[in-house]
C-alpha cells in the first residue's frame, strides 16, 4: 500500500514522515521515528504506556491513526526536559523512587505533564485521576502520585521567578 | 493484520460520497477509541474494511455545545472532557455530564466523541442512557439530505443502527428538561477507571410545588437489546414522594421488565438486584437522597 506523507509539530520541531495509511500514531513514533521512549502496551488503550500529548491533551497513541495528527501538535517523552536537563516531573520520579522496571514511566510522566501545564495547582486527588488511564504492575500509585505533586510545587516556584 | 486506506473528510457532503461510495467496507473514524481497539484486535466486522475515514478535520462544523430557549446541541465530535466540562451541560443535563466523566480514562475521554459513542451502536455506552431519558432526538446527514429521529430509535438490534447508506450523525437535539427537574446517573464497573459498564441508569425527576414527582425518566443502560425508557417504572413515581421504598419499587418494576424482555438467564440471579439497586441509586442521587 502507497505511503503516505504526515506533517506536524513533534516535540516543538516541524516534522515530516511519509507512513503507511494504516499506521497508528505509536507505530509512526516508534518504528518511522525511532523515537522508543513510547511505549507499546497493550495496543487497546488500556495501560497508558504509549500516552503522548495531543493538541495539549493526554492521549494513547495506539488509538490514533497516524494521518490523524497532520497539522497538529505531538509531544512524546523525548521532549520532555530541556537542553539536557531533566523537566521537574523527571526529578521528582527518581527522587521518589517511584519507577522500578521503568516501562511504564513515560507514559506516567505525560500524563503528568498534561495535568500540570493545564492546572499547575492540582491536588493529589486530581493527580490520582490524571493518573488513572496509566498502569504500573511493580511500584505502585503512592510514590507517582506524591512525585507529582512535589513536581507541581517545583515547577510553581520555577515559574515564579521566571517572571 | 488489517490493513486499510485513510481518508480525510474535506466537509460533510465528501464524508457522505464517501461512505455512499464504500458502503460497508468504509468506516467513520472520530477518536478512534473504540475502532481502533477492534482493527487492533482483528475483529471479523472490518475484514473487509477498505477505507477508515477520519471525521476529526471538521471540527468547526462537528464540535459543539449550544442552546436556545427550547434544546441542547451537541456536536457529534464533541469529546466526552467537552461533554464534562461544558456549563451548558452541567447545568441542563448534569446526569449526561457526570456519566461522560465516568467513561474509560483520561486519554479516552480526551480522544473519545459521543458521536462515535452512539454511532458504535455499543449497547454498554454511558452517555446513551442520560440522551435517552432526555428523549434526544438524532440528526442524521445524508446525500439527500438531514432528517431527525428519536435517539431510541436509530437502534435497530444488536450493534445495528438505522442508518442509510452513505448516512452519519450530524447533531444530538436535547430537549430542556422542565422546571424544578433533576438528574442521576449510576454504574456498576468492575473497577473505578477504565471500566466498561457492566450496568447503569440515568435518571430524572421533576417535582412539584408540594415536592410530589410530576414527571419521572427512567433508563436503565446494558440490559435491554436496544436501549429504551422504562415507562412502567416511570409511572410509579408520578404523584408520590421520594422515598428508599418508592424508589426500590421502581427499580423492581425495571428488573420485571427486564426479564419480560430478555427472559430468565443464568446471570438472571446476580442482575435481578443489581439493577434494583442500580436503579434505586440513580433515582437517590437525582433526588439528592443519602444512600
Amino acid at each position: 500500500m502507497e505511503r503516505i506523507k504526515v506533517s506536524f509539530t513533534l516535540n516543538g520541531k516541524p516534522c515530516e514522515v511519509m507512513t503507511k495509511p494504516y499506521s497508528r500514531l505509536l507505530d509512526m513514533l516508534r518504528d518511522d521515528l525511532r523515537l522508543t521512549g513510547t511505549k507499546e502496551g497493550c495496543g487497546v488503550g488500556e495501560c497508558g504506556a504509549c500516552t503522548v500529548i495531543l493538541d495539549g491533551k493526554a492521549v494513547t497513541a495506539c488509538l490514533v491513526p497516524a494521518p490523524s495528527v497532520e497539522g497538529r501538535n505531538v509531544v512524546t517523552i523525548e521532549g520532555v526536559g530541556k537542553e539536557g536537563k531533566l523537566d521537574p516531573i523527571q526529578e521528582a520520579v527518581l527522587k521518589e523512587h517511584a519507577l522500578q522496571c521503568g516501562f511504564c514511566t513515560p507514559g506516567f510522566i505525560m500524563s503528568a505533564k498534561a495535568l500540570l501545564d493545564e492546572n499547575p495547582f492540582a491536588t493529589k486527588e486530581e493527580i490520582r485521576r490524571a493518573i488513572s488511564g496509566n498502569l504500573c504492575r511493580c511500584t505502585g500509585y503512592e510514590q507517582l502520585t506524591t512525585a507529582i505533586y512535589e513536581a507541581a510545587e517545583e515547577l510553581r516556584k520555577l515559574n515564579k521567578t521566571k517572571i | 493484520m488489517i490493513t486499510y486506506e485513510y481518508r480525510r473528510a474535506e466537509s460533510l457532503e465528501d464524508a457522505a460520497s464517501v461512505l455512499e461510495k464504500y458502503g460497508d467496507t468504509a468506516r467513520i473514524v472520530a477518536g478512534g477509541t473504540d475502532i481502533m481497539v477492534q482493527i487492533h484486535e482483528k475483529d471479523k466486522r472490518w475484514e473487509n474494511l477498505k477505507c477508515l475515514l477520519d471525521m476529526t478535520y471538521l471540527e468547526n462544523e462537528l464540535r459543539y455545545i449550544s442552546e436556545d430557549s427550547e434544546n441542547v446541541y451537541i456536536g457529534p465530535l464533541s469529546t466526552h472532557t467537552d461533554l464534562e466540562n461544558s456549563e451548558i451541560i452541567k447545568k441542563y443535563l448534569p446526569f449526561l455530564g457526570e456519566a461522560s466523566s465516568t467513561v474509560g480514562s483520561p486519554q479516552i475521554r480526551n480522544r473519545g466523541t459521543i458521536g462515535g459513542s452512539i454511532g458504535n451502536a455499543f449497547p454498554a455506552s454511558d452517555p446513551l442512557p442520560a440522551l435517552v431519558a432526555a428523549d434526544a432526538v438524532v440528526v442524521l446527514y445524508g446525500l439527500c439530505g438531514k432528517r431527525s429521529i428519536l435517539l431510541k430509535d436509530l437502534y435497530e438490534g444488536k450493534g445495528k443502527l438505522a442508518l442509510r447508506r452513505g448516512e452519519f450523525i450530524r447533531e444530538f437535539i436535547v430537549p430542556k428538561f422542565p422546571e424544578g427537574t433533576v438528574t442521576g446517573f449510576s454504574k456498576l464497573g468492575r473497577r473505578k477507571a477504565l471500566a466498561i459498564s457492566r450496568l447503569n441508569c440515568a435518571a430524572a425527576l421533576t417535582f412539584g410545588e408540594k415536592g410530589e414527582i410530576t414527571r419521572a425518566r427512567i433508563c436503565p443502560g446494558c440490559i435491554f437489546i436496544v436501549p429504551d425508557r422504562v415507562e412502567k417504572a416511570e409511572k410509579l413515581l408520578i404523584g408520590e414522594k421520594p422515598s428508599e421504598k418508592l424508589f426500590y419499587e421502581a427499580g423492581r418494576a425495571v428488573s420485571d421488565v427486564m426479564i419480560e424482555r430478555t427472559g430468565v438467564r443464568w446471570s438472571t440471579e446476580y442482575k435481578k438486584p443489581a439493577v434494583e439497586e442500580i436503579v434505586f441509586r440513580a433515582l437517590a442521587a437525582a433526588a439528592g437522597m443519602e444512600v
